[in-house]
This record gives C-alpha cells, sequence and structure tokens, in this order.
C-alpha cells in the first residue's frame, strides 16, 4: 500500500524517557520480521503513560484534517495466528481517548502532549500461541478520506500484590502417591506459589521403589486455554529437568531445585476469555522406557 | 539432550575435542560457550554401559579438562563474573550429571575466593548430589567432590575441622552406599563380576578414609567421639561382604596406631556385627599385626603400657562391670594375677572379645576362631611375653572349644591349630611356654597324631637349638607329657605272633630314626648342678622313656651316656674334696647300677637285635669303672659283657669283633690285677673264647691280639712310662704260646693265600713284641722270627708255583687288593677313588690276589731290613 501511496504526514509516537525506560524483548511471531525478538517498553498496571506525539507534514504542504486524536487500547485478541485473519476475534477491553487537537490544517511539524493518567491495566501482556493480549497507543488523524493511523504498542507487566501472596506461601505441597507394590514415593515442594525469579525447591522421598528407576525429571508445564467447550482451545509447552539418575533405594531422598529465573515462563493468568495455568510434572522413566507421572498445580506470580 | 559415543575411541575423541574447543573460548573469554563445551563433554560421563575401568578413564580426562576450567574461573572471578552467579547459571543445564559436575567445579572455584560461604556451598554440594543414584556415576560423581574439595579443604580455607570431619564422612557413607548397591546391578549371573569391578574401584571409597586420618592428625577425641562411631555404623549398616572387610582393613591400617589402642573396644565390638560371611580373624589379625608393629617401632615399649591407662581412664569405668559379668572363670583367673586389673590390659580387651563373640556366635566354625585365638597370641606374646597365663588361657580356651565342638579336628583346622603351636616356639620363652602352660599338653594332645609328632619334632629341635637346659622335674614331666605319642609304641597292632610283631619292629627300627634322635638329644639337655636332683631328672625322663618299648635302643644309650657323664664328674669332685669320698663313692656306685638296670631294661625289652649294642655299653661301663679303679664293679659289667657274649652273639663276624674289642679294653685295664685273679680270669676267657671262634682265619686273628693281654704297655694319661714303670702285667711265655698257637691256625688253614696272609700278620705281630721287649722276657727271639720268615717263604713259592699253573697275563691288574687287619678284601679300582669293603674273595684274577700276601710279606721284610739301622738286634735276623 505504501508503494502507491506515501503517508503526507510522519506520526511519531515516543514515550516520556522512553530510551531510559525498561524494555521487554518478546520473541517475534511473524515470519518477516528482522530479528528474533521484539523490543517493548514496558508499563505497569496503573502507571501512567505519558509521551509526545510529533506530526511532521512533507515540506511545503499542507494537510487538512476534522481532529487528531489519540487513544490506549488494550485487547485480547483469541484468533490465533495461524488462523484466517477473516474471522479475526478480537476484543478491546481498554479504551481511552484524548484529542490532540482540533480539525485544522497542519502546516509544519507539530508536537503534542499526551497523558493517560494512572491507567488500570486489567491484563498482562500476553503473547501465546492462541491468544494475546495487547496494549498500543494509537494516533488517528481523522480526514475525509482514510483516516491517518498510528500505532506503537508496549508491554504491561502487573505484579501481584505481595500481601495477597503471603497468606497462602507457607503451605508446602505434600503428596504420597504411588503404584501398589512396586512404587511409593512421597514429595514435597517448599510452596504452591512460586514467583517468577524463584527457586523452585523440593525433595522426593522413595519409600519403596520396585521399580528400576532410570531416571526421574521435573517438568515444569504451562498449558493456556482459551474458549468455552467445545471450541476450547489449548497449548502446552513444557520445560524438562532432569533431577535423578540410576535407581534409588528404599529410603533415599533426592534433592529437587529448580531456579526459575533463567526460563520464560508466564504468570498464571484467568480471564473469562482465556486462562494461562503452570504444573509441575515429577516424571520417573524405567529402564523400559515406561513413564510414570504425577502433576501438580503450582501458582506462579510475577513480582517487581 | 544429545546422547553418549558408542564406544571409547568415539568417547574420548569426542572429549578431547570440546577440550579444545573450551578452551580456545576461554582464550576469548566466552565462558558461557565453554561451559557449554563442557557440558557437552560430560555427556559422555552419562554412558551406562562402560565397566568402571573405562569409565575412570574417561573421568580422568574430563577431570583434567575441568581443572582447565576451574583455574579460569577463579583468576578471572570478580572482573569478569561473578561465582555465586554462575554457581547458579550451571544449573540450569538440563541433564544431572553434566549439571553436577559443572556445579562441582564452579562451586569448588567459588570456595577458594575471599567472599564465599564455603560451608554453606559446601552442604548444598553435598546435598544435591544426591541426585545421582546409579552406582558408578555417583561413586565417581562424588570422588569427584572429594577430589576437588581436597586442596580448599586442607589448605586456603581454614573450615572448622568438625565441619570437614563431617562432610567427609558424609560423603563416604553415600559412597559406600552407592558401592554396596553396585553389587545387585545387572542380572544374579554377573555376581562374580560384579564383585571384581567393585574390587577395582574401592580405591574409591578407601581414600575417603585417608583423607579423613589426614585430617584428623592427631585429634583423638574427634576421632573416637566422632569419625569412629560414624564409620562403623556404616560399617556395619551395609552389611556387605566385600564392603566390610575392606573398610575394617583400611580402618586398621589409615588412622594412628595410638588411635587403635584408645578404641579398640569399639573396632572390635563391631566386628561382632558383621555379616556372618565376613572372616572375622582376617581382620583381628591385621589389627593385630598393626599393633605388633607399633610395639616394634617403640623406642621404649614398656612406656606405651604406662600411655594404654592414660588413654583409657574414662572408658575403663564401664569395662569392669563388664569383666564381673563375663565369664567368672576367665575373671577368676585374670583376677589371682599381680597385674592389677584396673590398669588397661591390651590382652584383657581382646580376651573380652574372644569370650563375647563366643557367645554370640556360636556357629563360628573351629577354623575361624582357631586363628583368631592365635592372632591374639601373637598380641599378647609380643606386648606381654612374661604373662605366660595369657597364652595358657588362650590354649584352654581352645581346648575347652575342641570339647565343645565335640569331634575330631577337621582336616582344615590342623594348619591353624599348627601355626597356634608353632607360633610360641620361636619366642623367646617358649620354653616356659611348653612347661608351665598346662593346656598346652592337653590340647595337644587331642590333635591328630602327625600333626602331634611335627609339633613334637619342631619342639625339640628347638630345644636343641638353642640348648635350653631342662633343671626342673615338673619341667621334665610336662615335656615328657608332651612328647609322649612319639615316645611310646603305638601298640594297637594285632599281635599274630611274637616272631612277626618282632620282626616288624626290626624292620622298622632299622631305618634311622629322626624322632628318637631328637628324644635322645633331650637326654643331653637335662643338666642340673647339683648331681642328685640331676641323677633324679635323669630317673624321670627314663621313666618316661621306658614306654617305648623297643625304641628304647635310640634312647637309652644316651641315657646311659648322661650317667656317665655324671660319675665322672663325682669322681673328680671326690678327687677335689677327699675328705667326703666316701659319700661321693656311695652315689657312684648307686649311678653304676642306675647303668646296669639301663642296661638289663635294654636287654630284657629290645633282646636279641640289639646284643651287640649292650655288649658295647657293658664294656664302656666295665672300662669307666675300671678307671675309677672299682674293681669290683668292672669285672661285674665285664661278665655282664661276655655273658651277653656268649649267650646272644650269634653272628661270626660280630663275635670277632666283640672279641677284639673286649680285648682292647682288658688291655687298657689297670685296677683288676687283684688277689682274685679277676684281670687272669678275663683275659684267659677272652683268649679262649678266641681260640673257639667258627672261622680259622678269626680264631688266628683273635688269637694273636688276644697275646697283647699278657703283655701291658704304657699308658700316657695316666702317667706310665715305659722303663719307668716296672709293674706291667706282663708274661712272655704265654704271648708266644698265643703267637704258636695262632701261627699253627693259620698253617692248617686250607686256603694258601689267607694263609701266608696270616703268617705275615703274624711276622709283622712277631716284630712287634721283638721291638718292645726283651727277647728273654717276651720269648720271642731272632730265631723264632728267622724260622718263621722262612716258614713264610716256603709257603710263598708254594703259591707261586700254583701261580705258574695259571695262564700267564701280563696286563697290569685293574685293581688293588689290600687284606685289613679283620680278613676283608678291600678292592681299590684304579679310576675311582673309592674303595669297596667286602668280606668274599673279590672276582679277580687269582695271581692278583696272590700278589697281595707277597708284597705284604715284602713290605715286611723292607721293614725289618730298615730296622737294623735303628736297633741292632735286627741284624741277627737274617732274611
Amino acid at each position: 500500500m505504501s508503494l502507491f501511496y506515501k503517508n503526507p504526514v510522519d506520526i511519531e509516537i515516543l514515550f516520556d524517557g522512553e530510551d531510559s525506560r525498561k524494555h521487554v524483548e518478546i520473541p517475534t511471531n511473524s515470519h518477516s520480521a528482522k530479528s528474533l525478538f521484539d523490543k517493548y517498553p514496558l508499563f505497569e498496571d496503573g502507571e501512567s503513560v505519558t509521551g509526545l506525539v510529533t506530526l511532521r507534514v512533507r515540506e511545503g504542504k499542507k494537510l487538512e484534517h476534522s481532529g487528531i486524536k489519540v487513544s490506549l487500547i488494550g485487547s485480547i485478541d483469541t484468533t490465533g495466528y495461524n488462523n484466517d485473519v477473516k474471522n479475526k476475534n478480537l476484543d478491546t477491553f481498554l479504551t481511552l481517548s484524548m484529542d490532540l487537537c482540533p480539525p485544522g490544517e497542519l502546516v509544519h511539524s507539530v508536537n503534542y502532549k499526551f497523558n493517560f493518567k494512572d491507567v488500570e491495566k486489567r491484563f498482562e501482556s500476553y503473547l501465546g500461541k492462541n491468544v494475546s493480549v495487547m496494549y498500543y497507543i494509537k494516533v488517528t488523524m481523522i480526514r475525509k478520506s482514510a483516516d491517518i493511523v498510528k500505532l506503537k504498542k508496549f508491554w504491561c507487566h502487573r505484579y501481584a500484590n505481595e500481601s495477597s501472596i503471603k497468606d497462602n506461601e507457607g503451605k508446602p505441597i505434600k503428596l504420597d502417591i504411588g503404584i501398589e507394590n512396586c512404587l511409593h514415593i512421597e514429595f514435597e515442594y517448599s510452596k504452591a506459589q512460586h514467583t517468577l525469579k524463584d527457586v523452585i525447591v523440593g525433595r522426593i522421598y522413595f519409600l519403596l521403589t520396585r521399580l528400576k528407576v532410570k531416571h526421574m525429571e521435573l517438568s515444569l508445564i504451562k498449558r493456556e486455554t482459551c474458549g468455552t467447550e467445545p471450541n476450547q482451545l489449548s497449548d502446552t509447552t513444557s520445560i524438562r529437568y532432569e533431577i535423578m539418575d540410576g535407581s534409588p533405594v528404599k529410603g533415599e531422598t533426592i534433592p529437587i531445585r529448580l531456579f526459575l529465573g533463567g526460563y520464560d515462563l508466564t504468570p498464571n493468568m484467568t480471564c473469562n476469555y482465556f486462562n494461562v495455568k503452570n504444573y509441575l510434572s515429577l516424571v520417573i522413566i524405567d529402564e523400559d522406557g515406561r513413564r510414570y507421572f504425577k502433576q501438580t498445580e503450582i501458582m506462579l506470580y510475577r513480582t517487581m | 539432550m544429545s546422547a553418549y559415543s558408542d564406544n571409547m575411541e568415539q568417547a574420548i575423541s569426542h572429549i578431547k575435542q570440546q577440550t579444545i574447543l573450551m578452551q580456545r573460548s576461554l582464550t576469548q573469554k566466552k565462558l558461557m560457550d565453554a561451559l557449554k563445551h563442557c557440558s557437552d563433554m560430560l555427556k559422555e560421563l552419562r554412558n551406562p554401559d562402560l565397566s568402571p575401568k573405562l569409565y575412570y578413564e574417561l573421568y580422568i580426562i574430563i577431570f583434567d579438562s575441568l581443572s582447565i576450567l576451574s583455574q579460569y574461573l577463579v583468576e578471572n572471578h570478580p572482573t569478569r563474573h561473578h561465582l555465586a552467579d554462575l554457581y547458579e547459571l550451571v544449573q540450569y543445564t538440563g541433564n544431572i550429571l553434566p549439571r553436577l559436575y559443572l556445579m562441582l567445579t564452579v562451586g569448588v572455584s567459588f570456595m577458594q575466593t575471599k567472599d564465599c560461604p564455603a560451608e554453606e556451598v559446601l552442604k548444598d554440594m553435598i546435598e544435591m548430589c544426591r541426585g545421582v543414584q546409579h552406582p558408578i556415576r555417583g561413586l565417581f560423581l562424588r570422588y569427584y567432590l572429594s577430589q576437588r574439595t581436597k586442596q580448599s579443604l586442607t589448605s586456603d580455607i581454614s573450615l572448622d575441622k568438625k565441619f570437614d570431619i563431617q562432610f567427609i564422612i558424609t560423603n563416604f557413607i553415600e559412597m559406600n552406599k552407592l558401592w554396596v548397591r553396585l553389587q545387585h546391578q545387572g542380572p544374579l549371573r554377573e555376581r562374580d563380576l560384579r564383585t571384581k569391578e567393585r574390587k577395582e574401584l574401592q580405591i574409591l571409597i578407601g581414600s575417603n578414609l585417608v583423607r579423613l586420618s589426614q585430617i584428623l592428625d592427631d585429634s583423638f577425641a574427634l576421632y573416637r567421639d566422632e569419625v569412629l562411631p560414624q564409620i562403623l555404623e556404616q560399617v556395619i549398616q551395609c552389611r556387605d561382604v566385600v564392603s566390610q572387610t575392606y573398610l575394617l582393613d583400611v580402618i586398621c591400617q589409615v588412622f594412628p596406631d595410638e588411635f587403635h589402642l584408645g578404641t579398640l573396644s569399639q573396632l572390635l565390638d563391631t566386628t561382632l556385627k558383621l555379616n556372618p560371611d565376613v572372616v572375622i580373624n582376617k581382620v583381628v589379625l591385621s589389627l593385630i599385626a598393626r599393633l605388633n608393629g607399633f610395639w616394634d617401632r617403640q623406642d621404649d615399649p614398656n612406656a606405651i603400657i604406662q600411655n594404654l591407662n592414660h588413654l583409657k581412664l574414662d572408658s575403663n569405668t564401664d569395662e569392669e562391670e563388664h569383666s564381673a559379668d563375663d565369664g567368672e572363670s576367665t575373671a577368676e583367673k585374670l583376677d589371682s594375677e599381680p597385674v592389677s586389673r584396673n590398669k588397661f590390659d591390651l590382652f584383657f580387651v581382646f580376651w573380652k572379645y574372644l569370650t563375647k563373640i563366643t557367645e554370640e556366635r556360636p556357629d563360628l566354625p573351629l577354623h575361624e576362631i582357631i586363628p583368631l585365638v592365635h592372632s591374639i597370641m601373637l598380641l599378647s606374646l609380643k606386648w606381654y611375653p612374661s604373662n605366660l597365663s595369657n597364652v595358657d588361657i588362650l590354649y584352654k580356651f581352645c581346648w575347652e572349644k575342641y570339647q565343645d565342638f565335640g569331634k575330631d579336628i577337621p582336616e582344615e583346622c590342623e594348619q591353624s591349630f599348627k601355626e597356634l603351636f608353632i607360633y610360641p616356639l620361636s619366642t623367646d620363652n617358649f620354653y616356659e611356654i611348653i612347661t608351665t602352660c598346662d593346656s598346652f599338653q592337653k590340647l595337644l594332645s587331642v590333635q591328630s597324631i602327625t600333626l602331634q609328632k611335627s609339633i613334637i619334632n619342631s619342639i625339640l629341635d628347638k630345644m636343641v637349638e638353642t640348648n635350653t637346659k631342662i633343671t626342673d622335674k615338673q619341667h621334665l614331666d610336662k615335656l615328657g607329657a608332651i612328647c609322649e605319642p612319639i615316645i611310646s609304641v603305638p601298640n594297637n597292632k594285632p599281635k599274630t605272633s611274637i616272631l612277626t610283631v618282632s620282626d616288624d619292629l626290626d624292620s622298622e627300627l632299622t631305618f634311622f630314626n629322626p624322632e628318637q634322635e631328637k628324644l635322645a638329644k633331650l637326654v643331653h639337655l637335662i643338666y642340673h648342678k647339683n648331681v642328685d636332683i640331676n641323677t633324679e631328672l635323669l630317673l624321670i625322663c627314663k621313666k618316661w622313656y621306658y614306654n617305648g618299648g623297643k625304641q628304647l635302643r635310640f634312647t637309652y644309650p644316651a641315657l646311659i651316656t648322661a650317667f656317665w657323664k655324671l660319675i665322672r664328674k663325682l669322681h673328680f669332685k671326690s678327687l677335689k674334696r677327699p675328705e667326703r669320698k666316701e659319700d661321693y663313692n656311695a652315689k657312684i656306685k648307686q649311678l653304676f647300677k642306675y647303668v646296669s638296670r639301663c642296661n638289663t631294661d635294654l636287654f630284657n625289652v629290645c633282646g636279641l637285635s640289639i646284643s651287640d649294642l649292650i655288649f658295647k655299653l657293658n664294656l664302656q661301663t666295665a672300662a669307666i669303672a675300671d678307671q675309677l679303679t672299682l674293681s669290683e664293679i668292672s669285672y661285674d659289667f665285664f661278665s655282664q659283657a661276655f655273658t651277653i657274649f656268649e649267650e646272644s652273639l650269634s653272628d661270626s663276624k660280630v663275635q670277632f669283633q666283640a672279641l677284639v674289642n673286649m680285648a682292647q679294653v682288658l688291655q687298657k685295664t689297670r685296677s683288676l690285677y687283684n688277689d682274685e685273679g679277676y684281670y687272669d680270669t678275663l683275659i684267659t676267657r677272652c683268649t679262649l673264647h678266641g681260640s673257639k671262634l667258627l672261622k680259622k682265619t678269626d680264631q688266628c686273628r683273635a688269637v694273636y691280639l688276644c697275646s697283647h693281654l699278657w703283655w701291658a704297655t704304657e699308658l700316657t694319661l695316666i702317667g706310665e712310662e715305659e722303663g719307668v714303670t716296672k709293674n706291667f702285667f706282663r708274661e712272655g711265655k704265654r704271648v708266644l704260646e698265643c703267637l704258636q698257637r695262632s701261627l699253627r691256625v693259620a698253617d692248617s688253614i686250607m686256603d694258601n693265600v689267607q694263609s701266608c696272609q696270616l703268617m705275615v700278620e703274624i711276622l709283622g705281630s712277631c716284630c712287634y713284641y721283638f721291638i718292645h721287649g726283651d727277647e728273654s722276657e717276651t720269648h720271642v727271639g731272632v730265631k723264632y722270627i728267622a724260622g718263621l720268615v722262612e716258614l713264610i717263604q716256603a709257603n710263598l713259592k708254594g703259591l707261586q708255583l700254583e701261580e705258574s699253573g695259571e695262564v700267564q697275563d701280563f696286563t697290569a691288574p685293574s685293581q688293588t687288593i689290600v687284606i685289613g687287619c679283620d680278613g676283608s678284601y678291600i678292592c681299590k679300582t684304579l679310576s675311582s677313588s673309592t674303595c669297596m669293603v667286602s668280606s668274599k674273595i673279590p672276582n679277580v684274577r687269582i695271581p692278583d690276589l696272590i700278589a697281595v700276601p707277597v708284597s705284604y710279606f715284602e713290605r715286611t721284610l723292607e721293614y725289618i731290613e730298615n730296622q737294623k739301622q735303628v736297633d741292632y738286634r735286627f741284624n741277627a735276623i737274617t732274611t
């Protein structure tokens, strides 16, 4: 489109202090992108989003418009990028707008400040396989012909409320499972709720092992579910982490320690449209390749 | 998760390649890449199919590679990276084995920096190592931990010693568990292979104990209270034969001797709780060997006994209680010792242990207990060489054990029993042991007869070798009891008839019998300053030996000689102290009676077979009596000798020899020329017997030899001198009579050669008398000699005539033949240096035989010619 028609105006959106602002790198999902990662400035829930819109008109040209406005939009896209674009299922849950200037004529470049004060961002930005949560600033120059639109995405992290988490933190997960006359283990994770930089600590106590165990691993599984039955879509990704090699004897205790900080993890999320859950799965593989596993849901949350 | 290589070559080349890549990354300061390469090469260690040997090879290469990494990490610590961060970072590795190796490498490097919470890191590392439960991989991983922490624990960072020790012990326990588990890997039929593999790996586990002993240095309290109990607990818990045997051995080897002394009872108690298949005595033996070595290494061994008490002060109190309820009999025994019980007694500890082990392990077979006892004996003899009651207790214990056992001793135990008996012999006070320990003999007597004999032989050898004098009656009795098996004759043979039995025995006895020889030697070891006691000892010995039956012939002569010795000793004493002569003479007479008794016993028991020996013994005794001027006794023994000659000596050769012997002894007697005419009676009888010999040659020789009985010659030893001493017993007439009779016999012999030979011999005798006496006294004069010479010449002519009738053969004779003084032929082959002696005519040509008397005669004539220059009287003899 731009080949044939050159925008008569350059719109640039710049957040206040953008250079010094923290950015997140998100794996890109479009195949045409030049780099593997997209960089987005990071905002948190409740933070004001302020910035500067610069409109540059080509030298010696005038541009008529019926007003310029800026909006902050948050939307959930449950289409999935493999799906057909036509069935785009977009739900905008947040729209804030303000006018930058009344209808008139642009002769030379102009700067406009915008300020969305204390914006409540209900959801975290998220880019999953079937679901994505996006925030962006949209500048619209309303014209009689096609409007000129400029988007700028930013990323949002929501930090969990420390006090609400604290209540449950003290409870470790303890499980006692087994196969009759074959295997009996007790395992314990120090807690059910972890921050993303946390370490999962735990131990496995072998009460009975008739099984010839080859090794044992821990899988951290993220499960994203969206839609409602029967059109539910779900996707799981997992991280595997070997925690034991060889076959233990009765009475042996195997330590578990898994640093989460190094992995790209998603905190648990729940809303009407989709949810993201995390599970810890303990998998025992015996010498014949059979797998025995036990999944436990854990809660991940983001802290500062 | 890329897999490991299929074979060793690939694995090694892969590791080497990755090492090079890692080094390159490090020079470029790309740590993350380096870590990636490390983790890549570490994957090789995940291979489950490698034998421990190959695995070790890989481990070594990797160890070196990781050392490079470790060095880099330490050098660049605060500048390029922080090791605390790295410690976390490496834990993202997905596979546990590479992860832990990296983690340990980083962790240990971290510990070498100053700002490191070393204790926490160590704790964390050892805890995380639990993740590897595979025996071989786990063992090597923990070995890696132990190797890596070696420098840091000992050098730079001075951690709390206790912590270090705990750390090593924990690692040791885990390693041992893995090691034991290795046994149960794989199929059952490969058990032996597993055991072999485990033995290859044992050093990995043992190295921990070595480390411990290095760190402990000399902190005994720490060892006793912290280290040892934990180690022993683990040893007991693992219930594995290979492990228990190896670990106890290592414990004995690596820790200082003083520690062992202090914790002896702990160690010993542990052995009680081992797997029943463990050979306990091996363990105890190595412990005792260690203690004995310690004793040897001390400059002043007695000082350590003192120190022992010091070491043991605290734990001694409870021991006292134990001893009270232990076997009462032993406690009593021990209490009665002069060594007071409140002192720490090493032997007592072991003894207690021994009683305990029999209580708790009644299943223990004899062949395991005996070596145990043996090893304790080693200890006792080394540490308490003078405390023989210890040894006795041990023997007694064995004996009781044997009684409980109730059967014959199985063969496999014999060797152990043998060692038990043999060992004390190598110590200095073996004599005290065998003579004072009652149980020694008791235990010995239940052994198999061959074993007994071999031990008795060793005892006797040792006695003779060390020349141990036996001075005590009890000792002698004990020895007698010990030696009984070889003294007495086994009388379980069925007696079919007296004749055959004696034949059997004879054939048995004709062989040289070393055992009896040793018994005979034992007699000479009996010695006491006091003659009476010495006599008594000999009589006891005699009593013991009397049980020997026909074997008396080996032992009694020795006894008789011992009596002779005493007689001479008494005689010497009486000469020195003439005032007590009466007393001594009485004793001497008594001793002669004992000798006579011995002779009689010999005769009664052994009878005809050794009458020759008895004859000689009688003669010799007679000679001694004569020398002490006890004519009555001497006569008695002579007459005994004659009786034996007349009654028992039947072989003509023996008779001849006996007579020669008799004549020789009689000729030297001096005390018999008394009123009763003993000498005359005896010599007449002797000559008479000579003339009645069966063979004429013997008669002839015997008679001319007996002629000397009438012609006493000087005995310089008792101060006689020809020409000075006047009262020589000389009767020339009788001499001549004898010579003439002998000549008559010689003449009547049909064999010309023999006859001539004898005549020349008589000629020799004549020359002797001619030289030694005046013609008027001896009646052997010029005329007589000349006549004899003529006679011989005539006879020889006859001989030579005989020779001319034979076919002439001038080849040189192949051998030289001479006729001996008893008529036997001595042949010397020219080619060899040895001679053959036989009483039969050798198988040679007649002329050679004839040449014998001829050349003899020529030599005699030559002698006479030579004498002419010395003695003018010879000039009268014309030849």
